[in-house]
């Protein structure tokens, strides 16, 4: 019963949908046509400091609900439709992500979240670091900031999902 | 002497000559001497079996072979059937032993003590007075041990396996003795015939303990539980196509014995002896397939399994008593026919699974599942033999335990509304039990054949495997033939079966099922194709492949790499182990099976927070064996230390000991004679 009270009390915490972004992304128009209303995402970490990682947590949360607009989260490459890549890619997680795009069946698309991801932000330079994601998969869609806010990030994801 | 009779004769007398040649002739040739003695012996007893099961008996007396009592020997339907069984089985595992023994296992004794054995399981079901049938069964009970010990000079474990198999088959026959002279001082002589017309007239309070008594002997020898502790231990332990023959043929006597008595010599008795039987059985069957999903030693595995098939026949058993007892005939008949058929189903996939499992431990030298894997690429005719004897016990379609245990389900099932008394309560537990272990049945063998075969060897052992030699490949082949053969066209099998019924319960006149294609039940509605039911799993697996093709090739396709996670490449120890995937139902099972776990974490000497090794242990003990044998075992050894006080090596106490049993015998004396 408490659960149920609890339910009732706190009631809808989704904030309001706000419109729907122009679709300018500029690559593979024709492709992510193709994923109109849905779009099944994995996330890797290639290396991130986690902070973009709480921001994704935050976007797919009850408050910014990325859900409601078709995204989802999947356990697998082999399920998805698109890659969320955050962090710097690193050296051990190069080969790795490379493997991830191999499995991702085609039409694929990457999301390069943060700008660690864009241009290795901090840590450009460092000795551990093959670059950004773009040096390693081709990117789709860049989020910026440090990390993004999650309204960002959903925008991002309606982008893909086309709602 | 009819075609029965000499077939009979045939088949001992060859077990005889394979015996002598094995003792007396040449090394070189011995094993195959032996196996194609002992192989024809075996269709000589099918046929004797098999003429047996179709109405034409025989009866033999040989007063001066055995002083006082003689051997007297008589086959009917019902013994036929498990001399059939026998003979079957002894076709497998005697051509199957030629390849087999090469290795360590040609000595004369253990290649003589395969046809003894063999004639030994012949003459109990043919045995027709209480001293030949004692005999007899004590003959079987010591070539088995002998056969069971064959490796004790390779392994430490084969001597307490030996050790724990005779203690408790000669417990066993102390209380088949018991019972059965019991019975026996209440007639004019030892025959079975004259103890069937002396059982009318026993008092209830004798007959019952006549029959508990026989129970407990009988159900030992068939591994039920809780007299099951030498089965898991002595069938590992035993050379691989002796636990065949052993497995599928000697502990189906036990299920025999309880019929011949229980049923033949006692004509059937009161509801609560049934009931026991039911009881026992059910226990059986979902404690062994419960001890069979945990263990992962592939051959303690299969025994297990025999101790489920036991208690399905025991379940069969008692509800066939059950009814004959509330006067339900037909159900009598059709629980009856399903049990001897679980019998013949039970003792082909299990001879075809122990010596696949032999061929295992051939080519790789370990039964432990956790160690196998990639034998598909390596013994592909083993696996898929193995497949098929699996496929079998798992009670699936289109395998052959299916069949029977569908006539049992129907057997119980229909029983419900109309089988006396107390059936209200009784068959409930009799049908949830039965799939249960249906179910449990299909996990275990799902993770013997995928975690033993599929995937990638686990060991350098498993890596080195080759496929085994054509004479253990023919064997393997014979069993899996009759396997396939049963689960076709058990319409041919289970009418003939309607003797064998006739002999336990006579009012059963008519067989349980009729048809050629389509079993249907004789007096109950229900009927099964087998055949129908393969074509059109057949067919449902064709179509469905082909239809996946055939969209699957429309699209564009590219090759990828196997996904492992980005990390790769993918090793052996990232495989579902036989222990991982029976952890689920470890875990749901917790309460019943309590096995015991634990994890030792050792940190690093610099740091508490790196971790140096992580040792997991898991041990599965059979727990009732723990609760119930432990005490008694305690209670034996205390008593023996307390009777070594006794013993001090003094002559004069020696001297006085016997002086006062001599004193105490003759006032005995005094005292009763007159």
């Amino acid at each position: 019963m408490g659960l149920l009270r609890k339910i009732i009390k706190t009631g809808r915490v989704a904030e309001p949908a706000p419109p729907k972004p122009e679709a300018d992304q500029p690559e593979h128009r024709a492709e992510l046509g193709q994923l109109a209303g849905s779009v099944q995402v994995r996330h890797v970490d290639a290396g991130s400091c986690n902070g973009c990682e709480v921001e994704i947590g935050s976007a797919f949360g009850p408050v910014y609900d990325a859900e409601r607009y078709g995204a989802r989260l999947v356990a697998s490459p082999r399920h998805a439709d698109a890659l969320l890549v955050t962090g710097p890619v690193t050296r051990n997680m190069t080969e790795p992500l490379r493997r991830t795009y191999d499995a991702v069946p085609a039409p694929k698309a990457v999301i390069a979240v943060g700008d660690c991801a864009r241009n290795c932000g901090v840590f450009a330079g460092a000795y551990g670091v093959t670059g950004a994601v773009r040096d390693v998969v081709p990117v789709d869609v860049e989020v910026a900031g440090c990390p993004p806010r999650p309204e960002a990030i959903v925008e991002a994801l309606r982008g893909l999902a086309g709602r | 002497m009819n075609p029965v009779g000499l077939s009979w004769a045939v088949a001992l007398g060859g077990t005889v000559a394979a015996a002598l040649a094995a003792l007396a002739g040449p090394h070189r040739s011995r094993r195959v001497v032996v196996g194609v003695l002992t192989a024809i012996s075996g269709a000589a007893g099918v046929a004797a079996g098999v003429g047996a099961l179709t109405g034409s008996t025989f009866t033999v007396a040989l007063p001066e072979l055995l002083p006082l009592f003689g051997l007297r020997f008589h086959l009917d339907p019902l013994g036929g059937v498990f001399v059939a069984v026998t003979g079957g089985v002894t076709m497998a595992a005697a051509v199957y032993g030629i390849g087999y023994t090469r290795h360590g296992l040609d000595g004369r004794v253990a290649q003589a003590g395969v046809p003894v054995f063999v004639a030994s399981m012949v003459l109990v079901p043919a045995a027709a007075s209480v001293a030949t049938f004692l005999v007899t069964w004590e003959l079987m009970a010591l070539t088995s041990l002998l056969l069971v010990l064959a490796e004790h000079r390779r392994r430490q474990q084969v001597a307490e396996a030996g050790l724990w198999y005779a203690v408790m088959t000669h417990l066993g026959l102390m209380a088949i003795m018991i019972g059965l002279v019991l019975l026996a001082a209440h007639a004019p002589d030892d025959g079975f015939a004259a103890l069937r017309d002396a059982a009318g007239g026993l008092s209830p309070a004798m007959s019952a303990t006549v029959f508990v008594t026989t129970l407990v002997g009988f159900s030992s020898k068939a591994g039920a539980v809780p007299l099951h502790a030498w089965l898991p231990r002595a069938h590992p332990e035993a050379p691989s196509h002796v636990s065949a023959l052993m497995s599928a043929a000697m502990v189906s006597l036990g299920a025999y014995g309880i019929m011949r008595v229980g049923f033949d010599l006692l004509g059937g008795g009161p509801r609560w002896w049934w009931w026991l039987v039911l009881a026992i059985g059910v226990v059986s069957a979902v404690y062994g397939i419960l001890q069979a999903a945990m263990s992962t030693d592939l051959k303690r595995m299969l025994g297990y399994s025999t101790t489920e098939n036991m208690g399905l026949v025991l379940i069969g058993l008692g509800a066939g008593g059950m009814f004959a007892a509330a006067g339900q005939h037909v159900l009598a008949g059709l629980a009856l026919a399903a049990a001897l058929l679980h019998v013949i189903n039970h003792a082909a996939f299990k001879t075809l699974l122990f010596l696949g499992a032999g061929s295992v431990l051939h080519a790789t030298g370990t039964r432990d599942l956790d160690a196998l894997g990639g034998l598909r690429d390596r013994m592909p005719a083993t696996t898929a033999l193995f497949g098929l004897g699996a496929l079998g016990a798992s009670a699936l379609p289109p395998g052959n335990a299916f069949v029977s245990e569908w006539l049992l389900f129907q057997g119980l099932v229909h029983g419900l509304p109309n089988g006396g008394p107390g059936t209200y309560v009784v068959v409930p537990i009799a049908v949830a039990a039965v799939a249960l272990t249906a179910g449990l049945a299909i996990a275990t063998f799902v993770k013997a054949f995928g975690v033993g075969f599929l995937a990638k060897p686990r060991t350098d052992a498993a890596h080195r495997a080759v496929e085994s030699p054509a004479t253990m490949l023919v064997g393997m082949g014979l069993a899996g033939a009759v396997c396939a053969a049963l689960a076709l066209l058990p319409t041919r099998v289970v009418p003939a079966l309607a003797d064998a019924v006739a002999v336990t319960t006579p009012a059963v006149t008519r067989p349980a099922v009729e048809g050629d294609l389509t079993l249907r039940l004789v007096g109950v509605t229900g009927s099964l194709s087998p055949l129908l039911l393969t074509v059109t799993l057949l067919v449902a697996v064709v179509g469905t492949a082909a239809g996946v093709r055939l969209v699957a090739t429309r699209r564009a396709r590219r090759q990828a790499r196997l996904w492992d996670c980005g990390a790769g490449p993918m090793s052996a120890r990232m495989e579902y182990t036989a222990t991982s995937f029976a952890e689920p139902l470890q875990r749901v099972f917790d309460d019943v099976i309590e096995p015991e776990q634990g994890v030792d974490v050792t940190h690093h000497r610099q740091s508490r927070y790196l971790v140096d090794t992580i040792v997991y242990r898991r041990r599965v003990p059979d727990r009732i064996e723990r609760r119930l044998y432990q005490p008694v075992l305690a209670l034996v050894r205390a008593w023996g230390v307390q009777g070594r006080r006794l013993a001090n090596g003094s002559v004069h106490r020696y001297l006085g000991y016997g002086f006062c049993s001599i004193v105490v015998a003759l006032v005995m004396l005094a005292v009763t004679w007159s």
